[in-house]
């Protein structure tokens, strides 16, 4: 058989620049979750599908790389980092005070379709909040959501706030059955306007049809949260964003904070706040968390929690280039001074100079040139030369 | 990142109609009207730069947030799928998807395995899971008309505007599988990043479209 060099669909090398960019972002904010107290898990690059099953994970099974293990179980490549480590919260650290605090900074697959220019392999890097409830806990959350793009270098980006109760407080007053109400649900998250329009002339003359239908509408500035209280009245989740909002804005952070009332993704896996982060020249959202306090109790440990995760590449791409550094020299040195000659190359500003392979010196210079290193450092008992390659 | 908003229009039959609803809303399409050898058109009196695609490739363009907007037919949305928003029916290019059958024969007349013929198996499997019906697709890129006439299908699933083409075939729709025009879709973070510029051209298209029917 012949042997193809091409990588899988969905998969790619990454050279240079694309590892300084990766490993810039992740250098940023595991610096920063690590700052904030947050402790570092890695979980398995495999796990039991029925793990995510269980855990109502809204990852759809076709959605999740599938591998059988030599039981005949069947195993999936992690699809999410939430799951498995609301798993270890609540098996391995059973017994540990709360609440807990864990950062990952790891990959999840997604089979996804052919040809969609999609990855299989997403770097992600968040944070998990375990074992606390309420106002602080979202908090701290947000805000570190928000200093997290800014560990970035990112300026010109959006937290977005919506409220998993906001959907069923809205939909209640509607007389409806589960799967007309997940139809709804999906225009609504859809933002399918048109057809939300004639989905709900069904239900016209109802209490409560009007403000669905607006539902789809609501979003942008802290404004919206005046209209959603003008349509549906006063009720506890935009109580709730409103004050996050008033806390987080006298902490500075309220220029980066915009609602989406009709954000309604995973109605039965959030409970509480849910956020989205975007960027200017990311065509989606680079950032993804909000309160799920039912998750850990499925594994035996009932914990509120709350975290975020950043689609590191994501992130990445948004970022102006870097500058890569410029190899400007090479040392020429005698065996026996290898040390002295490494030292030399650790004196320099990091990736402009190397250490020449050659023994004779005509050899060096020629590979000076043919890579284009403007100086020769010959390195000799008694000093340093300095040799200038044109 | 410049103000301008991009949107991607489907060649062909959408591209006359959008550029019509277009104008009508106050946009001067003359650089579309006169393309020349330019493949990215701005217009001149509203922030609005244009490019013209084929039908799924619109789609591609807006899911990737290269294009903040795009222009395409719900039947190209229905088979490909994919992840954006789709704000609004613009009531133009309006036709349906039939399930048409050669004429005489009683296609649910058996309760042996069907096989489909379609351009469009996403549509059609969807159409026959939601029956509840087990039946075989073969996806055929040209005259689907051809594939029953042959001996291949026992029925085709296809866009349907007058039926004439059917009819010359000897094949008569026996149902609607849905009815499908053209709709404005927008890019997911495009939306929330450049909400009151997106809302104004929705707006525009909106009043448009109304007044039209």
């Amino acid at each position: 058989m012949r042997y193809i060099p091409n990588t899988p669909e969905g998969t790619r090398d990454r050279l240079f620049e694309e590892c300084r960019e990766r490993r810039r972002v992740q250098s940023a904010l595991t610096h920063l979750f690590r700052q904030r107290g947050y402790s570092e898990i890695i979980t398995p690059e495999e796990e039991f599908y029925d793990l995510f099953t269980i855990s109502g994970s809204a990852i759809a099974q076709e959605e999740m790389v599938k591998l059988v293990d030599r039981s005949g179980k069947i195993c999936v490549l992690r699809p999410d980092c939430t799951t498995p480590i609301a798993r270890v919260a609540a098996t391995k650290l059973k017994d540990a005070v709360l609440p807990q605090r864990f950062y990952y900074n790891q990959a999840v697959y997604r089979a996804g379709q052919e040809h969609r220019g999609r990855h299989r392999e997403i770097p992600q890097c968040g944070i998990e909040l375990i074992g606390a409830k309420g106002r602080k806990a979202d908090l701290e959350v947000i805000a570190t959501a928000v200093d997290a793009l800014r560990a970035c270098a990112l300026e010109d980006f959006h937290i977005e706030l919506g409220h998993a109760d906001i959907f069923p407080a809205f939909a209640r007053r509607l007389e409806m059955d589960r799967e007309e109400l997940e139809q709804m649900r999906a225009l609504i998250e859809g933002k399918n306007f048109t057809a939300l329009d004639d989905f709900m002339s069904n239900y016209a003359g109802q209490p409560g049809c009007e403000a669905v239908r607006r539902l789809a509408y609501l979003f942008g500035g802290v404004e919206v949260l005046d209209e959603a209280e003008a349509l549906a009245g006063r009720m506890s989740a935009i109580d709730y964003l409103r004050d996050l909002y008033t806390q987080l804005d006298r902490a500075g952070y309220g220029s980066y904070l915009r609602f989406d009332l009709g954000m309604v993704h995973h109605i039965d896996y959030y409970t509480g706040p849910i956020f989205r982060g975007y960027v200017e020249g990311a065509g989606d959202a680079v950032l993804s968390g909000g309160r799920y306090d039912q998750l850990c109790a499925s594994f035996g440990r009932p914990a509120q929690a709350t975290g975020f995760a950043i689609d590191v590449d994501g992130v990445a791409r948004c970022l102006p280039q870097a500058e890569p550094p410029r190899l400007a020299a090479v040392v020429h040195y005698p065996p026996h001074l290898i040390g002295k000659a490494l030292a030399l190359v650790d004196s320099r500003a990091r990736g402009t100079c190397e250490l020449s392979p050659c023994n004779r010196l005509e050899s060096t210079l020629q590979l000076a040139r043919e890579k284009g290193i403007g100086t020769v450092l010959i390195l000799e008992e008694d000093g340093i030369r300095e040799v200038t390659v044109s | 990142m410049t103000d301008r908003l991009r949107i991607a229009l489907t060649k062909g039959r959408l591209q006359k109609k959008s550029m019509d609803l277009f104008t009508r809303a106050g946009l001067d399409c003359e650089p579309l009207e006169n393309p020349g050898r330019r493949l990215i058109h701005s217009l001149p009196n509203y922030p609005l730069d244009a490019v013209l695609a084929k039908a799924p490739d619109v789609i591609t363009y807006v899911e990737h947030g290269v294009c903040d907007l795009g222009i395409v037919g719900k039947d190209t949305i229905l088979e490909k799928g994919g992840s954006f928003y789709e704000v609004l029916d613009l009531g133009f290019g309006a036709c349906r998807f039939a399930l048409a059958v050669p004429e005489g024969r009683d296609f649910y007349g058996s309760y042996k395995t069907r096989t489909i013929a379609s351009k469009y198996p996403n549509v059609t499997r969807a159409f026959f899971e939601q029956k509840g019906m087990d039946v075989d697709i073969i996806k055929i890129e040209g005259s689907v008309e051809l594939a029953p006439l042959l001996g291949l299908a026992d029925g085709i699933v296809d866009i349907v505007e007058t039926g004439a083409t059917l009819a010359a075939n000897g094949l008569i729709p026996i149902e609607t599988v849905v009815r499908v025009s053209a709709r404005l879709i927008v890019n997911t973070a495009s939306m929330k990043l450049h909400k009151a510029e997106i809302a104004d051209l929705i707006a525009r298209c909106e009043r448009e479209v109304r007044s039209a029917t």
